[in-house]
């Protein structure tokens, strides 16, 4: 991520790491955090971000239910066994291949589609490489990554400093 | 999130302290390097005692690998099973663990919605408990069929002669319940595991220990814990335990339904599904606990594994030995009321044995229904009598015998279900006996070793506890603490 043009820094205290966020996004930048567990204060102060994570559930899962009465249906089409008279296409049994199905491809696609959107994002959100490569992140320490124009740099690393951050770093790319 | 809460009733709503943590759960006060020290430290070079117990169970394991190889050399007939008796230790084994496996998906699922704070320290080791016991319930049927290398004929694809499994049949659903439940068990256990990858492999580049890093990279899939992956994360997380939650109910009411859809007397009943979910979290919660209790003080994790986390699973221990309980009187009830003599006559060979005589000491011959009859009454419904008392309950070493004792006692209720209507049918000449011979021995131990086998690598290679949800349930780190109330 050479081209990373913006400034990031490292956050011992949540409440600091929010009034940071809510500075830096008063002026019109919406920052990337990174946090050891999810925390809602964060979500908060970024705005309440949402997710198309369970639009893709819905979807995946409605094929999956779609599948799961077709396939017994066709099969027992394609194959007559008739039994003491019952129905050939009988809903009560295929209901369970249904709910089955339905709940395979909800999760299955809802893993992918959480892979997918960690992809999408690393793209759409980059961080720099040193801040990827800061370990304390994932143990007790909470990050800030503005992506700016140079001319910001300054502003924004005043907001850091001034909000308490333990270590502040200007990317130039 | 960690937080105590009192009532303040002046007030007349709940004070929330975000600084106190949990009253009965002290991992709420630990900072989050502290957590993750302490989690990491189980990580570390076990001791010789592991090892020992490792192999144990890797004896126990080879013990049902030899039994196994005899059974698949000689044919299924080495086995006790033998008409009118088709269904014997192996099916008993494969309800068992499905039943095992119920207690991780409910503990990770349905407590996460309810937000019980209790489950956070067993979730990740009850959810590692489901996947291991699935994989050892799924053994199983394939034992069971005696050519397992056939199994694949129970799965719908297209095949020469244009022939199609019957989607009608109860069987063929357990199939799909069973694999979809053990799929969707494995992706909500890897799921959880991400954050915690990312911990493992962060904390090896802090510690210089480029190996481990190396290894741990490629698990974490590149997780950074940005806000972008977390919103994603959570939502994921979220709408798991929201479909985990009715398969957890479905899969045991379709395994009862293997028994429910049939006609034989004892089978044919509408309360078998309720009864089987009951049971099932009954006895998955006691193996949580029958684990988990020497694990705790093995670790020394008593700041995490607290008693009041005990105390919360053995209420719900109490509230499903009531429900199974219940479940065997109506059972008897059932079985007079309908006014049919196959169903009276089962209930009255299942704890008396054979009708020969009407006096209960006279010359009835006791066999193995009788045996498990008995020791599922007395482990199931009796044993956790005590747990209704605070001190009981606050003291793990009674609940984990307890919790043992119940493990016992619902491997004999399944035998008591499947094997005593069996050989009681119908017809008296077509009545038979069932003892298991030594590979179905064998192999029932072996499937115990595989089990602890699994579960005691995990214990050590992956972190036992969620530590991103301990983080969670934490009290953050705040340069200016504030005490809030619910109203804000």
């Amino acid at each position: 991520m050479s081209k990373f043009t913006g400034v990031w820094a490292i956050f011992e205290y949540l409440d600091e790491t929010t009034e940071t966020i809510e500075q830096v996004r008063k002026k019109g930048v919406q920052p990337t955090v990174i946090t050891p567990c999810p925390r809602h204060e964060i979500d908060h102060a970024l705005g309440n971000p949402s997710s198309i994570v369970p639009w893709i559930a819905l979807a995946f899962g409605a094929l999956g239910c779609f599948i799961g009465y077709s396939l017994p249906a066709w099969t027992a089409s394609d194959w007559v066994l008739p039994v003491s008279g019952k129905p050939i296409l009988a809903i009560p049994p295929f209901t369970i291949i249904g709910f089955e199905m339905t709940v395979l491809f909800t999760a299955i696609y809802t893993l992918a589609g959480l892979a997918i959107l960690g992809i999408i994002d690393s793209f759409r959100f980059p961080i720099p490489n040193a801040a990827k490569k800061y370990p304390r992140f994932q143990r007790d320490r909470f990050g800030v990554v503005v992506r700016c124009d140079a001319d910001k740099l300054d502003e924004f690393e005043a907001i850091m400093k001034k909000n308490g951050a333990e270590e502040v770093h200007v990317e130039k790319g | 999130m960690g937080t105590t809460a009192q009532y303040d009733a002046t007030a007349g709503r709940v004070i929330i302290d975000e600084h106190q943590g949990h009253p009965g759960i002290k991992s709420t006060t630990l900072s989050y390097g502290q957590i993750n020290d302490e989690m990491l430290a189980m990580l570390d070079k076990p001791r010789p005692s592991y090892y020992l117990l490792l192999l144990g169970f890797l004896m126990a394991l080879g013990l049902g690998a030899l039994s196994l190889a005899i059974q698949v050399d000689v044919g299924i007939g080495y086995s006790g099973i033998s008409h009118p008796i088709g269904w014997g230790f192996y099916i008993t084994n494969f309800v068992f663990w499905i039943g095992i496996g119920h207690a991780g998906t409910l503990i990770s699922a349905v407590f996460y919605l309810t937000r019980a704070p209790w489950r956070t320290a067993i979730y990740r080791s009850a959810e590692a408990m489901t996947v291991f016991a699935v994989f050892t319930a799924g053994l199983f049927p394939l034992v069971h069929i005696g050519r397992p290398w056939l199994a694949f004929w129970l799965i719908p694809y297209p095949n020469e002669r244009m022939l199609w499994v019957n989607f009608k049949s109860p069987l063929l659903w357990d199939v799909f319940a069973v694999t979809t439940y053990m799929s969707v068990s494995i992706m909500f256990f890897m799921l959880g595991l991400i954050p915690d990858l990312a911990i493992l492999r962060d904390e090896a580049v802090r510690k210089g220990k480029k190996l481990k890093a190396l290894v741990y990279a490629p698990l974490a899939l590149a997780w950074r814990g940005t806000n972008h992956q977390w919103v994603h994360y959570m939502r994921g997380y979220m709408i798991f335990a929201a479909l985990a939650t009715p398969l957890v109910f479905s899969v045991h009411s379709i395994v009862s339904w293997d028994f429910a859809m049939s006609s034989v007397p004892g089978w044919h009943t509408t309360i078998f599904a309720p009864y089987f979910v009951a049971g099932a979290i009954f006895s998955g919660l006691s193996m949580v606990l029958t684990v988990l209790i020497p694990m705790r003080a093995v670790f020394g994790l008593q700041d995490y594994i607290t008693n009041h986390v005990i105390q919360s699973v053995a209420k719900m221990i109490i509230f499903t030995s009531v429900i199974v309980g219940y479940a065997y009187g109506a059972e008897f009830f059932i079985g007079y009321y309908s006014g049919s003599p196959f169903e009276r006559a089962i209930f009255y060979y299942r704890p008396f044995g054979e009708m020969a005589s009407w006096t209960l000491l006279g010359d009835n011959e006791i066999n193995f229904p009788q045996i498990a009859f008995w020791l599922m009454v007395f482990c199931n419904v009796i044993v956790p009598i005590p747990l209704w008392r605070w001190k009981i309950r606050n003291n793990p070493l009674a609940v984990w015998i307890i919790a043992a004792l119940v493990n016992v006692g619902m491997w004999f209720e399944r035998f008591n279900i499947i094997g005593s209507s069996l050989q009681h049918e119908y017809d008296p000449s077509a009545w038979g006996e069932y003892w298991p011979t030594v590979v179905e021995v064998g192999i029932t131990i072996g499937s115990f070793g595989f089990f602890f086998t699994l579960f005691t690598l995990f214990a050590k290679s992956l972190p036992p506890m969620a530590i991103m949800e301990l983080k969670e349930g934490t009290n953050p780190p705040m340069r200016n603490a504030a005490k809030k109330d619910t109203d804000e």
